[in-house]
């Protein structure tokens, strides 16, 4: 079979959180009648995929809590993966606690076989190998004195001895050598250099880089459950002390953030949400001369355009976000933050085997069609919307005794509109599944409004956007937020009413931009919104679709879109390197509801009208400025957010907005 | 199956020395902790005898012949199941620290510690050959069996075992109640008193429902009165202890793999 001797499969380990701690049979059955037992999943390893040939030494490095002892545990078997799978091939050495297992009451004789025996030796290779041991450890003296006498140093070297006597196939060290003295280290260190040239495979944990770097020839970088980065230890670890300085950095001016707002001061803005709006005014606020406290619910700040990097991707967490606008100004505002590339949104749609460009468009209609001149093309649209308006109109005037000819066709609902639109042909391939995946419900179903109009371009021109600018930062868009909100002081991981519960008096004024009803604890009902649930997977290939964005047109696929997000900047890192893995998102809409997270807003005439309801309560509210998509109740492109920030600091700052 | 069943065994044989070690410091620290060791556990059973045969016999004289060995049969076996099935229960959660950082099979802790419980109750017949002397009882043939008796009372504490320390893991009240509920239990066996004193119901209640019975009235009925004992009791005896064997396996098996998350 395979040369592997460890192979980890898109391993997850996952453990409950809900209820910390229910480990009696009263509360559990007192909580059972009240319904109060919970469920709270925490994946302390994502879909890790590790693949380790016999004889290599792998080291894992990562921050405490990364799930770097929880994936050795995995791989010895103490933990059993809650999804994927694991098979090892040869013989563990575990040295997860030298001494695992050590009764403190026997004597070092005793507990040489009980440690042999737990590490799963016979009795007979204990006795062949126990001078040797005793030799290695030094501990010959105190042989039969109980091991509680022991100092923790000696405990070490008696288990390192007793795990490392046999020659191992695996050897897993987690952060065990960091007791004992110099000498000790070092014979320690001879002792597994011996082990590494003798065929042992090894996986080693350390905090100590350079040791890392020394003793393997592979490096798996964790972060919380995830894998970061897995490749030659140069590389990796220096990747990762980058990150750990820059978080440290971020570390620190946290640090010098919260003091701040633990100081007397009282700010004059307080922004809650720091996502485009919020950030854009912070900044302007801040130009002005203000003091702006910035606040956060999420534990980063971005808000939905927030991008994360993972295997030198930069991940799109909350939906893909293309910039374009045909406002020069705003192009020139945003390219201060970062440097933009040449992202060209050309979206494609898959309908069962068929490939589609989009937007509708001459390539569109000649795959479709086989038709090359856009003269056909329209013609056959033409025919196919007069076709079926006849019949629609023949059909409605027969049931209201009317006569042809006397009244226009009135769509009466979505799929009316959209055929009467652009043909039935299209409808069918292109926009209904799509459409009914969107709203869960059949596009005869829908009201017609939703598509109000469908262009259709008759030119061979992919470009999804017709504005003039349009791009993607280089290195994500969390870098634009960051600089936007230098000399602001930010907290991430604080609610508003917990922000006001904690420093009540500490602001002048208010910009909020979360959702407007939860600001008046919806005391005139919940505004409704459309969400999208995003499934990430990381995958071992370099290519899965070839563009970043496909849609899936068809009823029978169960999600709506596939981002693959390393295509938003040309499959390459941030150095320019090819990204050997990558990483897709499928889109699924679901149906919202109170709690989850809020998409885009629903203009049907229900929710305007509650919207207006709430939008009176807002204006009255003093010394509070509701901004943005969640605070104003309605859909913007990334430059219209800008814009209404702009417009916004403008007449509260009184200052004009210059580049 | 096959496959699965010849990896589950060549793990058995690959841990069998482990078990012998941990039995092995089992007895060891129970002796070596106590000035007395050994001698203090053929004394203390002794010394409990004598207590409850002075307050005892003469309540039940009628109907009891030799009361000091009809009690000490009782309690043999009782407490041996007792402590099996009690430190059984805390098997699993004792050894928390070493699950977390290696792996062994689990069901190793909870075999290990019925089994020393096992080794501990055999050294401690001393006692009862000693009140066998010094009473003047015959020694009959028929305590040859008491083996099987042994064995028996072992296979039953072993499935309770498992069942409670599967249990324990998840709720660490079980413990008490199961605490609570051997102390009903030692009413309900007819250690120190003649079962035929009970109302005929609960005699019948004792002698379906009470699977202690089937092998405290073995071990009389080869001792005392030097019969082998009946079909009803050899093969009730059978059926209890590998029906919950069979039990405690399962539930065991069943949740091990969660263990670690509540350990």
């Amino acid at each position: 079979m395979s040369e592997n001797i460890i192979d980890v499969n898109h391993v997850s380990i996952r453990f409950n959180l809900g209820n910390i701690k229910v480990d009696n049979l009263k509360e559990f059955t007192i909580r059972k009648i009240k319904h109060e037992l919970s469920f709270q999943e925490f994946l302390a390893l994502k879909d890790v995929d590790l693949h380790i040939r016999r004889g290599e030494s792998w080291g894992l490095i990562g921050t405490n809590g990364s799930g770097k002892s929880t994936l050795l545990k995995t791989i010895t078997g103490i933990l059993k993966p809650y999804k994927g799978s694991v098979s090892v091939r040869g013989k563990i050495a575990p040295m997860i606690e030298l001494g695992a297992g050590f009764d403190q009451e026997l004597t070092a004789r005793e507990n040489i076989f009980l440690n042999g025996a737990v590490l799963g030796h016979s009795k007979k290779f204990m006795k062949e190998h126990f001078d040797d041991i005793v030799e290695f450890a030094e501990l010959e003296r105190f042989l039969d004195s109980p091991i509680k006498n022991y100092s923790s140093g000696m405990k070490a070297r008696l288990g390192f001895a007793v795990a490392t006597m046999v020659d191992p196939e695996i050897l897993i060290c987690d952060e065990v050598l960091s007791v004992g003295d110099a000498n000790f280290k070092k014979r320690c260190n001879v002792r597994m250099q011996e082990m590494l040239s003798g065929g042992t495979t090894l996986l080693y944990v350390s905090h100590d880089i350079p040791s890392v770097i020394k003793l393997c020839d592979h490096v798996l970088w964790l972060d919380k459950g995830d894998v970061v980065m897995q490749g030659d230890p140069e590389t990796v670890c220096k990747a990762y002390l980058e990150r750990q300085e820059k978080v440290y950095s971020f570390a620190s001016k946290k640090r010098e953030d919260e003091a701040m707002i633990n100081s007397g001061k009282k700010f004059d803005y307080l922004v809650v949400g720091t996502g485009l709006f919020g950030s854009v005014f912070a900044s302007e606020a801040r130009k002005a001369g203000k003091s702006v406290v910035a606040i956060d619910k999420r534990d980063h700040v971005g808000g939905n355009i927030y991008t994360g990097k993972k295997d030198g991707i930069d991940v799109h967490k909350y939906g893909a976000h293309i910039f374009h606008t045909s406002d020069k100004k705003v192009w020139e505002y945003v390219n201060q933050f970062a440097e933009f590339n040449q992202y060209i949104n050309s979206p494609v749609a898959r309908y069962k085997d068929e490939l589609y460009n989009l937007p509708f468009n001459m390539n569109t209609f000649s795959r479709m069609w086989g038709l090359y001149a856009p003269e056909e093309v329209q013609r056959k649209i033409e025919e196919q919307k007069r076709e079926y308006v006849g019949e629609r109109l023949l059909g409605q005037q027969a049931s209201a005794g009317t006569l042809p000819g006397e009244i226009g066709f009135v769509p009466q609902n979505l799929e009316e509109q959209a055929i009467s639109l652009a043909g039935r042909d299209i409808y069918e391939k292109l926009i209904k599944g799509y459409t009914e995946k969107q709203w869960g419900r059949p596009c005869a179903e829908l009201p017609a409004f939703i598509i109000r109009r469908l262009p259709l371009r008759f030119t061979y021109d992919n470009n999804y956007f017709n504005d003039r600018y349009q791009g993607i930062p280089i290195g994500g868009y969390t870098q634009i937020i960051e600089k936007m909100l230098s000399g602001v002081a930010v907290q991430t991981g604080m609610d508003y009413k917990e922000f006001l519960r904690r420093y009540p008096d500490k602001f002048k004024k208010v910009v909020f931009t979360g959702p407007v009803d939860e600001y008046f604890d919806y005391r005139l009902g919940h505004l409704q919104y459309r969400t999208v649930r995003f499934e990430t997977e990381e995958l071992d290939m370099p290519n899965f679709q070839g563009n970043a964005v496909v849609n899936y047109t068809d009823r029978e696929v169960p999600w709506t879109r596939i981002i693959e997000h390393k295509w938003f900047e040309f499959g390459k890192d941030i150095e320019g390197h090819d990204i050997p893995k990558t990483i897709i998102s499928r889109e699924y809409s679901t149906e919202w509801k109170p709690g989850m997270e809020p998409y885009y807003p629903v203009n049907d005439d229900r929710n305007s009208e509650l919207y207006r309801e709430y939008a009176k309560l807002a204006e009255k509210e003093e010394n509070v400025i509701f901004g943005g998509r969640l605070g104003t109740y309605k859909y913007y492109n990334m430059d219209q957010v800008i814009l209404q920030a702009w417009e916004m600091a403008e007449k509260e700052l009184k200052t004009r907005i210059v580049l | 199956m096959s496959s699965k069943w010849l990896y589950r065994i060549r793990t058995f044989r690959k841990y069998r020395d482990l078990l012998i070690e941990l039995v092995k410091r089992d007895i060891k620290l129970k002796y070596r902790r106590s000035v007395l060791g050994y001698v203090w556990s053929v004394l203390n059973p002794l010394l409990i005898m004598v207590v409850m045969t002075i307050v005892f016999s003469s309540m039940f004289q009628k109907n009891i012949v030799n009361y000091p060995i009809y009690l000490l049969t009782g309690r043999v076996l009782f407490e041996f199941m007792k402590s099996a099935t009690q430190d059984g229960l805390k098997s699993v959660i004792k050894n928390a620290p070493l699950l977390k950082k290696t792996y062994i099979p689990k069901y190793i802790f909870t075999l290990s510690k019925v089994t020393s419980c096992m080794v501990d109750t055999v050294l401690s017949l001393g006692a009862f050959f000693i009140v066998m002397i010094a009473t003047r009882s015959a020694f009959h043939v028929t305590m040859f069996y008491l083996p099987v008796i042994i064995l028996q009372t072992y296979i039953f504490s072993l499935g309770m075992a498992f069942f409670l320390a599967a249990l324990e893991v998840f709720f660490r009240d079980i413990e008490y109640i199961y605490k609570a509920f051997v102390v009903a239990w030692t009413y309900i066996t007819p250690i120190f008193y003649p079962l035929e004193n009970l109302p005929h119901l609960l005699q019948v209640v004792v002698k379906v429902f009470n699977p202690m019975y089937c092998y405290i009235a073995a071990f009389r009925d080869i001792t005392l009165a030097g019969n082998m004992p009946g079909p009803r009791i050899v093969i009730g005896g059978w059926m209890w202890a590998f029906g919950f064997l069979i039990l405690g396996l399962y539930v065991f098996q069943k949740k091990k793999d969660a263990f670690i998350l509540h350990v």
